[in-house]
């Protein structure tokens, strides 16, 4: 930890568990979990205000990626009133699943509940079980704000689809067919673009992948494919590893778990070659997929060496990220390992649970570059998150800070160069957008140094 | 009383309704409440309190609710904290209101800023235990982090359920961080509508910022309830010597303070301003402007004239309104011409939506149908000249498709279907994208001063041709993607059809009695 956490004012007294600058949104949130998939619609059991202010954290002042199908503005809400507060929300909830039903296009529906349903102790699952025994393809799930994030409520919906909806499976299992669990949907802000970018790696070495989430997932039959692929694998450094254990114990399902986000050409394809071990399937594919990747890769990055080695009106030496768990360590690893920049400061904003954090704690001391080591700091406070970058003494020339919009402010003090690369991000607009893999890694470089070219 | 009484029950405020505007003016009876009489009530006989009828959806979509306005209003004070007391989620929308705040202080030539917010983070174990003691700590820790001018507390649902007791904190904790910590009964579940939390956010202020005994008068002050935009009043004000005090957004502490000393209240929006503005009559005597709200030509004539009464500037106003005129008439000339035969619809908050139709009808575009997310039969302190829907009504003309519906996105097939439109003016998130794949450009209007006084009748001119250049876009989505809505759903012409038609469950309810 570093000193600000420790300074003697705040050790006086009772620590307060306050917290400025939110950086996500809480686990009724998981509604865009449900929008991410083709053909369902989420139904949010909550109060009004609920879903305009997750929709505005994850799909708007986040890359202003936008929404699809009963997402955004089509969301069902129950928007609960006093009358529901006093006597009950049910009533509201059976029209609200009556109405939806009757004019959404819906394959699946996802009734999550959030604060006021579930402390005023509303029988959702008994409400819900009516109308599957009706044979209407619907599933709950309890996502009240404080129980937790949008990646606990991510990781909830995940397993209330599995349970409820996936249901029972004895039959075989299809070898070198993989199911993928990857990014929180719309949580980071390129996660569309990450999703294709892993996908078509994945497909590359010779796999069938099962892709449940963005423009990739065909529809909810991709979720009754899940217990016929032969493995999951988790790319996250926690988001999903609970979704995969209960996976393993109900469909004797193994699993691979990769904390890591694979960026740049030698760590994709060491990527690659993890999960084809681990899947048996013969590596010839995927050989020559990774050679000629890696000749397209290189063509270009040579093609850039001359601007990294020319430009003679200074760039960034150090930097400073400020990101969810998954990012900071999948770009501090690609920026130190293959790019050279110096790491200053890590600050990990997601809430990351206690199990997880040594490993990634560990990760960064030892793993993420020979001769690189650096200590991270958990922190979800904004405040003191932006203390930690503040009392980074930089050194040779401008750093680059990558965190999110809070951090605009603090940049321009800083003099850094400064892009949003996590939630909230109100200066960016993404469409399809990757830094992962092959074809991310050089667009992230394009971002980075359009960000330092031009007297900036 | 740190509460507020909900519009609902304050004003009979309703969030559902469908028939034409001339019908809602007749059922409101704005002069009779006004008085204190009783209006024409829903139902035989007009039971108790009269209620104007109000259609019931028993579907409901992604809206907003007082917590957020709350967020949206004291949040966004350059040298107060608003502390949340809630779970994070309820924190979603402040990066937005970031962003707000720093185009805000850039409109208004102030230093750019983040918003001074906090959460208390509220976990599981608070719900049960009670989370008074992390509202303390925040109290404190918002002190030492941001050492404010004053703090808020925003109360939430979960926090209103448990029953705590901010009142009593606030109190508390008071003498302690010695500045004013200001409790706010914003949860979103009491309010069926947001415009509630205008209504807390003013009574805060007023409780505990405002200067309760002005000794001094300042005499070219005139406060205007705003929310974010440029400063254009100051374009139309200045001829009458009058400077503006901006409430709440981008506020200071000391801007609010001075609101009791000031000569007069007006506001862009009566919906808006009307607590504010009554509030401040009523206790320290500064008249509410008893007039048309500041739009079109005519409206803003009446509010000018209005002004310049209060102020004894009538002949400076003759002059500015005559020159003013004659200044803009060219440009208006123009554009009457370019959208001849044009059509336009509005969805917004209510009186906010009838300045905007004014402003549409001097442009001579026509308005068949109007989309308001609520509907104030009469509004706080309201004068005889402030029935803003009666001066739409009677300056330009009904409306026959008066839709009263809040946030309703998936109604917008039938409200198109049945008014010519050839753009859409929308306020609030969640409308503009889904109208978006109808076919139909959007104009999502941000910057809520754009349309107001004569230049705003150019301005919205200009803005609207490039508005109408988008059609391409908006064909070119609606010919690719489709709504989330079956079949079924587009082929109704009711948009109301799911409250109107008592048969409309039939089928799913046999299927849930069969299983």
């Amino acid at each position: 930890m570093s000193e600000i956490l420790t300074k003697p004012t705040e050790k006086k007294k009772k620590k307060s568990t306050a917290i400025s600058d939110v950086r996500y949104a809480c686990a009724v949130g998981a509604t865009n979990t449900v929008v991410a998939i083709k053909g369902a619609v989420p139904i949010a059991n909550c109060s009004p205000g609920c879903q305009l202010k997750t929709t505005a954290m994850l799909t708007f002042e986040n890359g202003f990626q936008g929404s699809v199908a009963a997402g955004g503005g089509n969301m069902p809400s129950a928007n609960s009133t006093e009358n529901d507060i006093v006597f009950g929300g049910i009533k509201t909830l059976d029209q609200l699943i009556k109405s939806t039903i009757k004019i959404y296009d819906g394959d699946l529906f996802v009734v999550l509940t959030g604060c006021t349903g579930e402390l005023i102790g509303d029988n959702v699952p008994d409400l819900v079980s009516k109308y599957q025994k009706a044979g209407y393809p619907i599933v709950y799930a309890n996502t009240a704000g404080f129980k937790g994030n949008n990646l606990f409520g991510h990781e909830e919906v995940v397993d209330a689809i599995i349970d409820q909806y996936v249901g029972e499976y004895k039959g075989r299992k299809k070898k070198g067919l993989v199911n993928l669990w990857f990014e929180t949907p719309y949580y980071n802000q390129n996660w569309r673009g990450d999703y294709q970018e892993l996908a078509r790696i994945l497909r590359g070495a010779g796999l069938e992948v099962n892709v449940l989430f963005g423009p990739e997932n065909p529809g909810v039959e991709a979720w009754k494919k899940i217990p016929k692929a032969q493995f999951n694998l988790v790319v996250s450094p926690w988001v999903g590893v609970r979704n995969a254990e209960h996976l393993e114990k109900k469909y004797n399902q193994p699993f691979l778990h990769i904390p890591e986000i694979p960026v740049g050409e030698e760590a994709t394809a060491k990527f690659i070659r993890q999960v084809v071990e681990f899947a048996g399937i013969d590596n010839k594919k995927a050989e020559e997929f990774i050679k000629q990747e890696a000749s397209i890769y290189y063509y270009y990055l040579e093609h850039f060496s001359e601007f990294f080695a020319e430009y003679w009106y200074g760039m960034p030496s150090e930097f400073a990220i400020v990101a969810d768990a998954s990012y900071a360590l999948a770009y501090s690893k690609f920026l130190a390992d293959q790019i050279g920049l110096i790491p200053k400061r890590v600050v990990i904003t997601d809430n990351t649970p206690e199990k997880f954090r040594p490993a990634i704690s560990e990760y960064f001391k030892n793993n993420i570059s020979e001769g690189v080591s650096i200590d991270v700091d958990f922190v979800e406070d904004g405040y003191i998150a932006e203390q930690l970058v503040d009392s980074v003494e930089f050194t040779g020339g401008k750093p680059l800070i990558l965190a999110s919009s809070w951090e605009l402010t603090l940049a321009e003090k800083k003099q850094a160069l400064f892009f949003e690369i996590t939630t909230p991000s109100s200066e960016t607009l993404i469409i399809n957008r990757t830094h992962i893999g092959y074809r991310g890694a050089l667009q992230f470089l394009e971002r980075i140094y359009s960000a330092s070219v031009g007297g900036k | 009383m740190t509460t507020v009484e909900n519009r609902e029950m304050r004003l009979g405020t309703i969030i559902g309704w469908d028939g034409s505007a001339k019908e809602l003016i007749k059922q409101s009876a704005y002069d009779d409440r006004r008085d204190g009489k009783k209006g024409n009530g829903c139902g035989k006989g007009c039971g108790s309190g009269c209620k104007l009828c109000e259609i019931a959806s028993p579907l409901n979509q992604e809206t907003m609710c007082s917590n957020a306005i709350v967020q949206c209003q004291i949040g966004n004070l350059t040298d107060c904290v608003l502390i949340t007391h809630a779970p994070i989620g309820c924190d979603g929308e402040t990066p937005k209101f970031n962003l707000t705040m720093h185009m805000g202080l850039a409109r208004r030539g102030k230093p750019q800023q983040n918003t001074l917010n906090m959460s208390t983070n509220l976990q599981e174990k608070d719900m049960v235990f009670g989370a008074s003691e992390k509202l303390r700590a925040a109290i404190r820790l918002a002190k030492e982090r941001y050492n404010p001018k004053a703090i808020f507390i925003a109360m939430a649902c979960a926090t209103a359920i448990i029953g705590e007791d901010i009142d009593s904190v606030a109190e508390e904790l008071e003498p302690e961080v010695g500045v004013p910590v200001i409790p706010l009964h914003c949860e979103g579940f009491r309010s069926k509508h947001w415009s509630t939390g205008f209504d807390v956010s003013f009574h805060g202020v007023l409780r505990q910022i405002v200067e309760k005994h002005p000794v001094k008068k300042q005499k070219d002050l005139i406060n205007i309830v705003a929310l974010w935009g440029t400063d254009w009043f100051t374009d139309l004000l200045k001829p009458l010597g009058l400077r503006v005090n901006y409430l709440l957004d981008n506020a200071s502490f000391e801007e609010i303070r001075q609101a009791s000393e000031a000569v007069a209240t007006t506001t862009f929006c009566e919906t808006l301003g009307g607590y504010m503005g009554a509030a401040l009559e009523e206790r320290f005597g500064i008249p509410q402007v008893d007039a048309p709200q500041p739009y079109g030509i005519k409206g803003t004539d009446a509010w000018l004239r209005a002004i310049a009464k209060i102020v004894g500037k009538e002949k400076e106003a003759e002059a500015f309104i005559e020159s003013e005129h004659k200044r803009i008439e060219p440009k208006l000339k123009k554009f009457r011409e370019y959208f001849k035969g044009k059509y336009g619809m509005v969805l917004t908050g209510s009186a906010y939506a009838h300045g905007l139709i004014t402003v549409l009808n001097e442009l001579g575009i026509k308005n068949e149908g109007a989309l308001v997310f609520h509907h104030d039969p009469v509004y706080d302190g309201a004068g005889k000249n402030q029935d803003t829907l009666k001066e739409l009504v009677e300056t330009y003309g009904d409306i026959p498709n008066y839709t009263v519906s809040k946030t309703r996105a998936f109604q917008l097939p039938q409200l198109l279907k049945r008014s010519k439109t050839d753009f859409l003016i929308i306020r609030h998130p969640g409308l503009a994208s889904v109208a978006g794949h109808l076919g139909v450009p959007t104009f999502a209007l941000g910057d809520e001063h754009i349309p107001v006084g004569y230049d705003g009748i150019i301005r919205v001119g200009e803005i609207l041709v490039g508005v109408l250049a988008r059609t391409k876009f908006n064909q070119a989505l609606q010919r690719h993607v489709r709504l989330p809505y079956n079949d079924w759903w587009f082929a109704q012409n009711d948009p109301f059809v799911l409250s109107n038609d008592e048969h409309v469950f039939d089928e799913i309810e046999e299927r849930l009695k069969n299983a």
